[in-house]
């Protein structure tokens, strides 16, 4: 990152860019479980003071979690440590009253090969075929699917969210790639 | 009084406070009541829900009490819906069995998310499981 964005009139630039795309809150570091949940906080209590109902609070809420504790298991079960662990978060409002949660982090390239893959099968299920599968993978022994940290959680994700859920995947050097998944509530 | 995981023995308590990411928890083994309150997305459920899996086992065999559950979650992440599962796979056995048991679930009227969630999970067993809003 550019050094001079640590001067007033770059973070002014970064505020202009933040509020042009509606963006609540967003991470990009290290993460740990305190700052999850704190910020997952802050962002319910702001969804929860702007709408009538708890839901789209809760499921934004929900999103977000999923998505992080993913990033987390997944970081940490592969044993990587900082800069691979990185979490980048950005939550978002869109013009037509939803919210949008993208996630991404640093993947072995198969593993993201495998979750593209996964993504792209979701989106081809309706509510009731998410619902479906959704309790199938819950009676499923945990050890399954659990490679990718990604299996009741990503469904979990799809079934809140309104549209099909879009992922990239960038490679990087060294069988590595930088995975990103997108949400819309 | 809390116990290390896998230690419930006959007339233990479990009285363990909500913390941002787990619910309060009560178990009374006298009165027959195991009660949770709150929101529950630890990064491991085993951190709270081993205790009270050991406990509900200890409860269901140990002593044929009535066994009443009442929850009031207004959020679990995926893992605390798998450890419910636990729980109420176990509550399920018993049931078959002829234990007298029953779960509440009560929602906070303003979150239809958490009456949706007790409702999918009632739909997976044939013991009673009331869902119902709270009142303010």
């Amino acid at each position: 990152m550019d050094s001079s964005l640590t001067t007033n009139r770059s973070l002014a630039s970064l505020r202009d860019f933040f509020s042009a795309e509606r963006i609540l809150i967003c991470f990009n570091g290290p993460t740990s479980r305190t700052l999850i949940s704190e910020i997952g906080v802050a962002l319910k209590e702001h969804i929860e003071s702007s709408s009538d109902s708890l839901s789209a609070a809760m499921d934004v809420f929900s999103v977000y979690i999923e998505m992080s504790q993913n990033i987390r298991h997944y970081a940490s079960a592969m044993g990587y440590v900082e800069p691979d662990a990185t979490a980048t978060v950005v939550i978002a409002e869109t013009s037509g009253g939803h919210y949008v949660v993208s996630a991404g982090n640093i993947v072995q390239a198969a593993d993201g090969q495998s979750l593209v893959d996964r993504v792209a099968s979701l989106a081809e299920l309706d509510k009731q075929q998410l619902k479906a599968l959704y309790k199938e993978q819950l009676r499923r022994p945990r050890q399954e699917g659990a490679s990718t940290g990604a299996g009741l959680g990503l469904i979990d994700v799809a079934r809140k969210s309104s549209a099909p859920l879009q992922c990239s995947l960038d490679a990087l050097d060294a069988g590595k790639a930088f995975f990103t998944i997108r949400a819309t509530i | 009084m809390t116990q290390e995981p896998g230690q419930a023995s006959s007339g233990t308590n479990l009285d363990l406070a909500a913390t941002v990411s787990t619910p309060a928890i009560k178990a009374d083994w006298q009165a027959g009541l195991l009660s949770m309150v709150g929101e529950s997305y630890p990064e491991n459920t085993y951190e709270i829900f081993d205790e009270i899996i050991t406990w509900v086992e200890a409860f269901l065999g140990e002593c044929d009490k009535t066994l009443r559950v009442e929850l009031q979650l207004n959020y679990l992440n995926t893992s605390s819906i798998r450890a419910m599962i636990d729980i109420f796979d176990r509550l399920q056995a018993a049931h078959d069995e002829g234990r007298d048991l029953s779960v509440s679930w009560l929602y906070d009227s303003r979150n239809p998310r958490s009456a949706e969630m007790g409702e999918e999970f009632k739909e997976d067993y044939s013991f009673a499981f009331s869902i119902a809003a709270m009142r303010d």
